[in-house]
């Protein structure tokens, strides 16, 4: 118990000399040389450049998108449009299969052979039957 | 999803920090200044869309990895150099030096003595964690300097929590030997802290 309390006391110690070092390193860091610090900028110029060109271009600061056809450049929207039309296509076909099986049970369980409804002698008594 | 704007700031708040740990990784300014320009630009060409949030984890996460391709090359860059010295050493002596070089930014204390001690502990500071086995020094700098949490060391050095507390209790326990060493006590650090 005594050897835990003074483990935990060490680690304790050693974190807290850790915040003064870091402290002191972080002041220094803050004292570079023109050069160097001009440099940095550069490279933070061309940084959000290039994150102008990847996100800002199809995308507003608010969030919104800045003309149509952007979405085409973000995945996630690009993603949600393919499931939406795979979801309507997969619709349209259903509806098709069903109309199908529709008219096939019509033609099956009429009176009349399947010939008779292109036939256009019946056309009269077709008509006929279906305004009763 | 992070703005423009909200990259350039996040950046300005790091850079500095991220030359600095660079330097002590890889002791050569030059490449440490290519290292963090290259990882400030896959940042905002691989992250565009994720929000500000992330972006200390991610950008830690993408400096050391630029560090360690950095050491790769340089391994190999080494051997070729290695086996090409028989054909005479270039002399860097004529090499042109720029003064801005050495002026430094920021408002020093007027204490010239003050000056003076400040400058060396933090040079005893800086060349002990430049001692540091890479892997004690990334935990350390992440951990302290960074102040990620230990879920978030261990992701962006890509290794177990565990590890990391051990490496950050090694880094800890060798750097106080390593100052100890060159005269700085325990108690002297802690106060130096308090006074910057």
């Amino acid at each position: 118990m005594s050897a835990d309390n003074t483990n935990h006391n060490d680690t304790e110690h050693l974190e807290a000399q850790a915040k003064g070092l870091v402290s002191l390193l972080d002041a220094r860091a803050q004292r570079l040389s023109m050069r160097t610090l001009k440099k940095l900028e550069e490279g933070r110029t061309h940084a959000v450049e290039m994150h102008k060109e990847r996100h800002g271009a199809s995308m507003n600061n608010d969030g919104t998108l800045s003309h149509w056809g952007a979405w085409i450049d973000h995945h996630r929207l690009t993603f949600a449009g393919l499931v939406l039309i795979a979801i309507i296509s997969t619709f349209i076909v259903l509806q098709n299969m069903n109309n199908n099986e529709t008219s096939d049970a019509f033609l099956l369980g009429a009176d009349l052979p399947p010939e008779a409804f292109v036939d256009k002698g019946f056309e009269p008594s077709l008509n006929k039957r279906a305004t009763i | 999803m992070a703005s423009s704007q909200e990259l350039s700031d996040f950046l300005r708040g790091v850079e500095r920090r991220a030359f600095k740990q660079t330097v002590y990784a890889v002791r050569d300014e030059h490449a440490a200044l290519d290292i963090v320009q290259d990882a400030m630009l896959k940042l905002s060409e691989k992250y565009p869309d994720n929000p500000v949030i992330e972006y200390p984890m991610l950008f830690q996460r993408i400096l050391q990895n630029t560090m360690r391709d950095f050491w790769r090359r340089q391994k190999v860059r080494n051997i070729w150099t290695s086996l090409l010295s028989s054909f005479g050493a270039k002399n860097d002596d004529g090499e042109d030096r720029d003064p801005l070089d050495t002026i430094d930014v920021g408002d020093e204390a007027a204490n010239p003595a003050a000056q003076l001690e400040s400058s060396q502990t933090l040079y005893v500071i800086e060349k002990a964690l430049e001692k540091l086995p890479a892997r004690q020094r990334e935990a350390f700098v992440l951990r302290y300097w960074e102040e990620l949490s230990v879920a978030e060391t261990a992701e962006s050095m890509g290794c177990s929590q565990g590890s990391v507390k051990t490496h950050c209790s090694r880094a800890l326990h060798t750097m106080a030997a390593l100052l100890e060493k060159q005269g700085l006590g325990s108690q002297d650090i802690e106060n130096l802290g308090v006074e910057s």
